[in-house]
């Protein structure tokens, strides 16, 4: 498979600011990925460098094969969608889709016919003599998107576009990026700061912070791998608990502290004897038993049922959260016992926090 | 004390300070329709008991009217178009642009806003008139009006632009269009209103504009109608009801003006005239 996108060693600074360091990633055709991280880890700056509105500082950006870093937007042939969706107010939603037909100089019956169909495969032709103040958030998202759409571009780059819209609809809308992207066989190059939309849209995720690629790979993988503390605490909801512990003499098992709370659990693989560790477990890793049953007791602290699943939050510092499926059994007060399984931590390195 | 009372008292206040400030344009009215011998009667008449129209007809033959309010005209729209010309781009880069000699430039902008008119015109009619250009003095006054004025216009439009997000222009730079395109097709026509806005006020400025003028246009048949109105009055001057309808017919087109659109000003001034 070729790459649509390619970037090698990328940097970018303003001024002082260091906005991207050394990012390399390779795009195939085809593919949709997502660029993941909190505010300011500088997502949004690489998207911005793929369209060309920054210009990157050093390294190699390639867009099907040719070096783009020179190269201004207009000649890229990418299309974004912008997080307020940046909609022409002045123009009506047929003008808005057909306005970068006309600045390449489509005939005008020709780029009609192309907003009709575009229109009509998104829901929008009876609103297509309409200005974007006259329509509601979601019909501005999707216009938004026929305007990407109508363009066949080399990649589609998207910068938070549902951020704007209430729950329900993200969801909707999620499955239905998903399915045209798939539909056109597409290049997608997603952002957002949500990891659900990251894990559930993409065929690679592109983990964040700080203006480095923290850990790239297949969703289910950066679940089941992280590759250190920062990315195994963003991927996942609720968020991996993290317990201080010590490596046992024989380097078989751990000391885990929980304040009130140390036990020593068995793990299945070996390390350094003494060695300090950060032990992760994710909320749904973690079972609940009778007192005296499982692994260790906890105190329970609060107890949260969405009636699919209960969220357990015991009284230990640091505090651990337990997500149980279904109608929980823990009520707050009680004590419980907890199990846990060896083969699901995750170890740390205490001081650098990469995976052991 | 009740709300309506409150409002009460607060419409009353609001209509006292309205009359003060508009008794002067009712006294310039009333004034122009009165005979002689009523101007100057005591106790004054607050309503001219045999309206003198014919004033009217009568000043703007003696005194070439027309001929004044076509030099304003000319004057106010060749100061109009060429501020606007010159400072929509101006104020587009002050716009998009943030740094230090962006900052350096704005406040040099105000200073020239600051410097009041009557201090200005000796150097520039020394200047004028070692370039030649007193030859052609409506034209150094166009130049001089718009060197006053682009400040106050560029401030305004400037607003305005910054009003226009910066992600539609970047939208149609990603859609295939260069920056100037963006420019014409997305920025302009959103900015419009203001532009218009800012444009309508320097014309009424340009339009009765009056030191400039008055030093730098000595040929009374080029001279715009705020120095004809000027000439008009001297030491001994008594011909009030005459003064009053030159200026009446002077002002009347400017107010109409702005009653008409006065909507549109407010609007444009304060929300940036974007939505």
């Amino acid at each position: 498979m070729t790459n649509q996108i390619e970037l090698s060693g990328v940097n970018k600074h303003y001024g002082a600011f260091h906005a991207l360091k050394n990012i390399n990633l390779s795009i195939a055709k085809g593919t949709f990925v997502a660029l993941v991280g909190p505010s300011g880890c500088g997502k949004s700056t690489l998207l911005r460098s793929l369209a060309g509105l920054e210009s990157i500082s050093e390294g190699e950006l390639k867009i099907a094969g040719e070096l783009m870093n020179n190269v201004p937007p207009r000649k890229r042939d990418v299309a974004m969608v912008f997080q307020s969706y940046a909609l022409y107010p002045h123009m009506t939603v047929e003008e808005n889709l057909t306005y970068s037909l006309r600045i390449r100089g489509v005939a005008k019956a020709q780029a009609k016919k192309a907003a009709e169909e575009v229109a009509a495969t998104t829901g929008l032709s009876h609103l297509l003599k309409r200005y974007p103040r006259e329509l509601s958030g979601g019909q501005r998202q999707r216009v938004a998107m026929s305007r990407a759409i109508i363009r066949h571009p080399k990649a589609f780059l998207f910068d938070e576009p549902l951020s704007n819209l209430d729950a329900a609809l993200r969801v909707h809308m999620r499955k239905e990026i998903r399915a045209l992207h798939d539909r056109l066989h597409a290049t997608s190059v997603y952002v957002t700061h949500d990891q659900i939309e990251a894990m559930t849209m993409a065929d690679h995720v592109v983990v964040m912070r700080e203006g480095v690629i923290e850990q790239q790979g297949k969703p289910l993988d950066l679940y089941d791998k992280p590759a250190n503390k920062f990315v195994a605490g963003f991927i996942g909801s609720p968020a991996m608990n993290f317990i201080p512990a010590v490596a046992g003499e024989d380097g078989r098992s751990l000391t885990i502290d929980l304040g009130s709370v140390k036990h020593k659990i068995a793990i299945d693989h070996q390390i350094q004897p003494g060695r300090k560790v950060t032990a992760g477990i994710r909320p749904e890793h973690i079972g609940v038993t009778a007192p005296g049953q499982g692994t260790f007791d906890v105190p329970v602290a609060v107890v949260e049922s969405t009636g699919s699943s209960t969220f357990v939050t015991a009284a230990t510092t640091p505090e651990l959260t337990i997500v149980e499926t279904g109608r929980g059994t823990a009520r707050a007060g009680e004590t419980v016992g907890v199990t846990v399984d060896p083969s699901q931590l995750h170890l740390f390195d205490d001081a650098s926090g990469v995976r052991l | 004390m009740s709300d309506t009372t409150r409002n009460r008292i607060m419409l009353v206040i609001a209509i006292l300070m309205a009359a003060i400030y508009l008794f002067p344009l009712y006294w310039m009215y009333i004034t122009a329709l009165k005979g002689g011998s009523e101007m100057f009667a005591t106790p004054p008449s607050f309503w001219p008991g045999d309206p003198q129209w014919g004033t009217f007809g009568y000043v703007w033959e003696s005194r070439g009217m027309g001929r004044y309010l076509w030099n304003s005209l000319v004057i106010a729209v060749g100061a109009v178009t060429l501020i606007t010309v010159l400072g929509v781009g101006c104020a587009y880069v002050l716009a998009r642009y943030r740094n230090v000699w962006v900052d350096i430039g704005l406040f040099m902008i105000l200073m020239l806003q600051v410097l009041p008119a009557s201090l200005m015109v000796t150097p520039i009619f020394v200047g004028f008139s070692q370039l030649g250009m007193l030859d052609y003095p409506r034209l150094a006054v166009i130049i001089a009006i718009a060197a006053k004025s682009m400040p106050f216009f560029v401030v305004l439009v400037r607003a305005t632009f910054m009003a226009v997000p910066m992600e539609l222009e970047e939208a149609a730079l990603v859609d295939g269009n260069s920056r100037v395109g963006a420019f014409f097709s997305i920025v302009l026509p959103l900015a419009r209103n203001g532009i218009l806005v800012s444009a309508i006020l320097i014309f009424m400025q340009a339009f009765g504009e009056f030191v400039y003028s008055k030093s730098m246009i000595q040929a009374a048949e080029l001279q715009p109608a705020s120095v004809g109105l000027n000439s008009f009055m001297g030491p001994n001057t008594n011909e009030w009801n005459n003064i009053m309808a030159y200026a009446t017919m002077y002002v009347t087109p400017i107010l109409a003006i702005f009653v008409l659109l006065q909507r549109r000003i407010v609007s444009g001034l304060t929300s940036g005239a974007l939505k």
